[in-house]
């Protein structure tokens, strides 16, 4: 996971999602705040965020929540429980109703630049269809304010489809409809829902793609593993990296490493995703920045010479923990969840092999030439340099320019893979130029 | 005598305040032009179409406003009749309005000083000469928005960003529109063969609700509004009032910007038939804040098919008879008339500020 985003990246994410809506549904020139009904799909339920204007909901739930919000849930959960059960209602085509559950409830504050600051009321709700009918097909009968504030409008948005591969936590809702009166007729129609059919095989699709993305954004992960790799290639002699340990050495070398590390990771992140292990994510995020900083220092001078791959499989522990936060947010079932760490971990795989497939060659032509030793240092010293950014920004939990710049060295790394590339051939050159009889 | 002294320069002091103080008044009221060095000037005084008259006035002040503006300007302006293009309109500054529905035409800030006294002087005339209403309500509305620019709202809000567009060249035969509107104003005079045939949707709004001050000018446009529709429910027996009340809350306009046509298949509320005359009247007081918005002639005979309509015209009201409280709601519902008035939250200020729209239910758009 990157750097800055680690702590903010949840909360920067719900605050797209949050104003994204604003801008991505059409409010027209209304210029009163919108209910939003946010729903994750799931195999055999749905979970709805709501979320309701405190200034809309007064009139209608007929308690003071818009004047004065404080302890909103303390004082009236239970009324705020019962009026939203009363006006949620889901309703499958043959008629039978849904078992509708309001779970945790909130207030918070949130703005657009039609209605300038205002504060809400959000509700999770947990939506069950009946034994035997379908999910996706449904109206929806919904009327939480509107039932009182006629003029009042509800948009309803998919945020969440793992069966049609929306996971990402920053993809735009998939807007579905907005309930509101009709005006000619004086009735509130309920809203009919029916989502396209997914399949497991594009919800596998979407996580492999997510895990190639996390590790293409996630800067720190290669990071760690490149550094562990730069001395993979070399001898050790009287406590110092020493020359080139020939072409098979260096390949075994960092197979196992890989492979270690992979091991670690996976391990984690089946137990993480299930439950089993759960760290919160400050913890996890600064052992990451450590485990660069060991990579780097073992660059530097060998500290765990022939142990990579024991080291590389304990941090890797540590990493597949920050890849279960990810799984573990989508609150999958058993089926599609089994799915979903096979392919998020196959993406996650798939994007590191490309990545040591385009830099390993160029790092085992370096470790020929009377170079290597600087780019060795000199690619650990950056590592430690970010991974010093980072500690101090995943400690303080405050962002530093170290860290952000850290952050952002995926955005250049194709130049990086060019100078490197480039100075390898040259120098390989310029070596067997060198070596050649009679030159 | 240290206490004669103080006297004196008191005396000298004061005096030359007040001599100040009145200098500064003669300033202000010296005539129309004087406001011109603020960013929201008075029309200008178009002497070659002073003689002229009715529906030759108006497009003699279209020409010379187009005179005034570059080619660019003119294409910008003008396009052709279009009902796509006469249903682009908001109640909201134009930086805020979505994608499609953005007002087409020509920027008060895209114009040069003199330019836009032409637009107003156009915009003067085919607008009603009653103090509040009208014009004047327009300039007020205006002032208004300069307000809330430099009082919180920034370079959203401001005169700048209001929009001229003929929608078809201005002409005595075939079809046009002049369009004319920013941030709580919206106006549409849709004009056939010479004829007004068309002086709705038009939107009035207004923060800051409360009199103001802009460039030494009072500015109060809706309060007369509010005023009417208020003598209006209170001028009611409590029988009436319970009939016309209704019982759910609107927290905004039912039949708003893009909401053509979408008006209830039955009225709601008290029948004004069993009025009595004085009632009736202040249903009628109420109906002429927004009909005097245009020319005083199509005003008269606007008010004229309203009058005879009266008895099948409907009054609903939501809150209180105050219409000052958010969520205060009122509305008139006749066989054409369609008259909203909502007071909500203040957005940039925060007391209550109202909404309001004027449609009629055949001739909006010209009944195009």
């Amino acid at each position: 996971m990157n750097p800055s985003t680690s702590y903010f990246n949840r909360l920067i994410t719900l605050l797209v999602v949050l104003l994204g809506i604003g801008s991505l549904l059409p409010a027209a020139a209304h210029p009163m705040p919108n209910s939003v009904v946010l729903l994750s799909v799931h195999a055999q339920r749905i979970e709805a965020a709501v979320q309701i204007p405190l200034t809309e909901l007064q009139p209608a739930f007929g308690h003071a929540v818009g004047d004065s919000s404080a302890q909103l849930v303390q004082r009236l959960g239970p009324e705020l429980r019962a009026y939203l059960t009363q006006h949620i209602k889901l309703q499958s085509p043959d008629g039978r109703y849904w078992a509708v559950t309001v779970g945790q409830l909130g207030v918070h504050e949130t703005q657009n630049p039609l209605n300038g600051p205002y504060r809400e009321l959000t509700a999770q709700v947990a939506m069950v269809p009946p034994a035997g009918a379908d999910v996706r097909q449904f109206l929806l009968r919904y009327d939480a304010v509107l039932h009182q504030v006629v003029t009042h409008k509800i948009l309803v948005a998919v945020h969440q489809d793992w069966a049609t591969g929306q996971v990402a936590d920053d993809a735009e809702p998939a807007q579905v409809g907005i309930i509101q009166l009709d005006v000619r007729n004086n009735v509130i129609p309920p809203l009919p829902v029916n989502l396209a059919t997914g399949s497991a095989w594009t919800g596998f699709r979407a996580l492999v793609q997510l895990g190639i993305r996390h590790i293409a954004e996630g800067t720190d992960h290669l990071l760690f593993l490149l550094v562990l790799l730069l001395p993979a290639p070399l001898l050790v002699a009287r406590r110092r990296w020493s020359t080139f340990g020939g072409v098979r050495h260096g390949l075994r070398h960092i197979l196992l490493i890989v492979t270690a590390f992979t091991l670690g990771h996976s391990l984690t992140l089946l137990l993480g995703t299930l439950g089993w292990v759960r760290l919160p994510s400050q913890p996890v995020e600064i052992l990451i920045a450590v485990s660069i900083l060991v990579s780097a220092a073992h660059a530097w001078r060998p500290l765990f010479p022939g142990r990579e791959a024991w080291v590389a499989a304990g941090f890797g522990l540590v990493h597949g923990l920050a890849f279960a936060g990810t799984l573990a947010n989508l609150h999958l079932e058993a089926g599609p969840m089994a799915l979903s760490l096979l392919g998020f971990n196959l993406g996650i795989e798939l994007m590191q092999l490309f990545v040591i497939a385009l830099t390993l060659p160029w790092l085992l032509l370096l470790s020929r030439t009377p170079a290597y030793p600087w780019v060795r240092v000199g690619g650990a010293a950056v590592a430690a340099l970010a991974a010093v950014g980072w500690l101090v920004e995943r400690v303080s939990g405050r962002a530093n320019e170290l860290g952000q710049a850290a952050g952002q060295v995926a955005a250049y790394a194709p130049y990086g893979l060019g100078l490197l590339a480039a100075l390898a051939l040259l120098l390989t050159w310029q070596r067997q130029v060198r070596q050649q009889p009679g030159a | 005598m240290q206490n004669h002294l103080k006297t004196l320069v008191t005396v000298l002091v004061v005096s030359a305040a007040t001599f100040f103080t009145a200098c500064k008044k003669d300033d202000t009221t010296t005539g129309s032009t004087t406001s011109n060095t603020n960013s929201n000037p008075d029309p200008i005084a178009v002497s070659t179409c002073a003689s002229a008259t009715g529906i030759a006035k108006v497009l003699c002040l279209a020409d010379a406003f187009k005179s005034q503006l570059e080619a660019s300007q003119i294409t910008t302006l003008q396009t052709t009749y279009s009902v796509a293009n006469a249903k682009k309109w908001s109640n909201l500054p134009q930086g805020l309005v979505q994608g499609t529905n953005k007002r087409i035409g020509l920027s008060f800030g895209a114009m040069t000083t003199v330019q836009v006294q032409y637009a107003k002087a156009l915009i003067k005339e085919i607008s009603g000469t009653t103090a509040n209403e009208g014009w004047d309500e327009i300039q007020q509305l205006l002032n208004a928005d300069e307000y809330l620019g430099a009082n919180g709202g920034g370079s959203t809000y401001g005169a700048a960003n209001y929009y001229i567009a003929f929608l078809g060249t201005p002409a005595t035969t075939g079809t046009f529109e002049i369009q004319f509107g920013g941030h709580h104003l919206a106006c549409a005079s849709t004009y056939k063969d010479g004829v007004l045939v068309g002086a709705t949707p038009a939107f009035r709004g207004v923060e800051p609700f409360a009199t103001f001050t802009l460039n030494s000018t009072t500015n109060q446009p809706l309060q007369q509004e509010q005023a009417a529709f208020s003598a209006m429910l209170t001028g009611l027996s409590s029988t009436e009032q319970a009939t016309a009340k209704q019982s759910v809350t609107y927290s905004d306009l039912v039949v708003g910007p893009q909401q053509d046509g979408n008006f209830p298949a039955t009225p709601i509320g008290l029948k004004c038939a069993n009025l009595s005359a004085s009632e009736k009247a202040l249903v009628l007081a109420a109906i002429k804040t927004y009909v005097y918005d245009i020319d005083d002639a199509d005003a008269a005979t606007l008010l004229a098919k309203y009058t005879a309509e009266l008895d099948n015209t409907y009054l609903a009201y939501s809150g209180t008879t105050g219409m000052t409280t958010r969520n205060d709601y009122v509305r008139l519902d006749g066989p054409s008339l369609w008259l909203e008035y909502s007071c909500q939250n203040g957005i940039v200020l925060s007391p209550t500020h109202p909404h309001s729209v004027w449609r009629d239910k055949s001739k909006d758009y010209g009944g195009n």
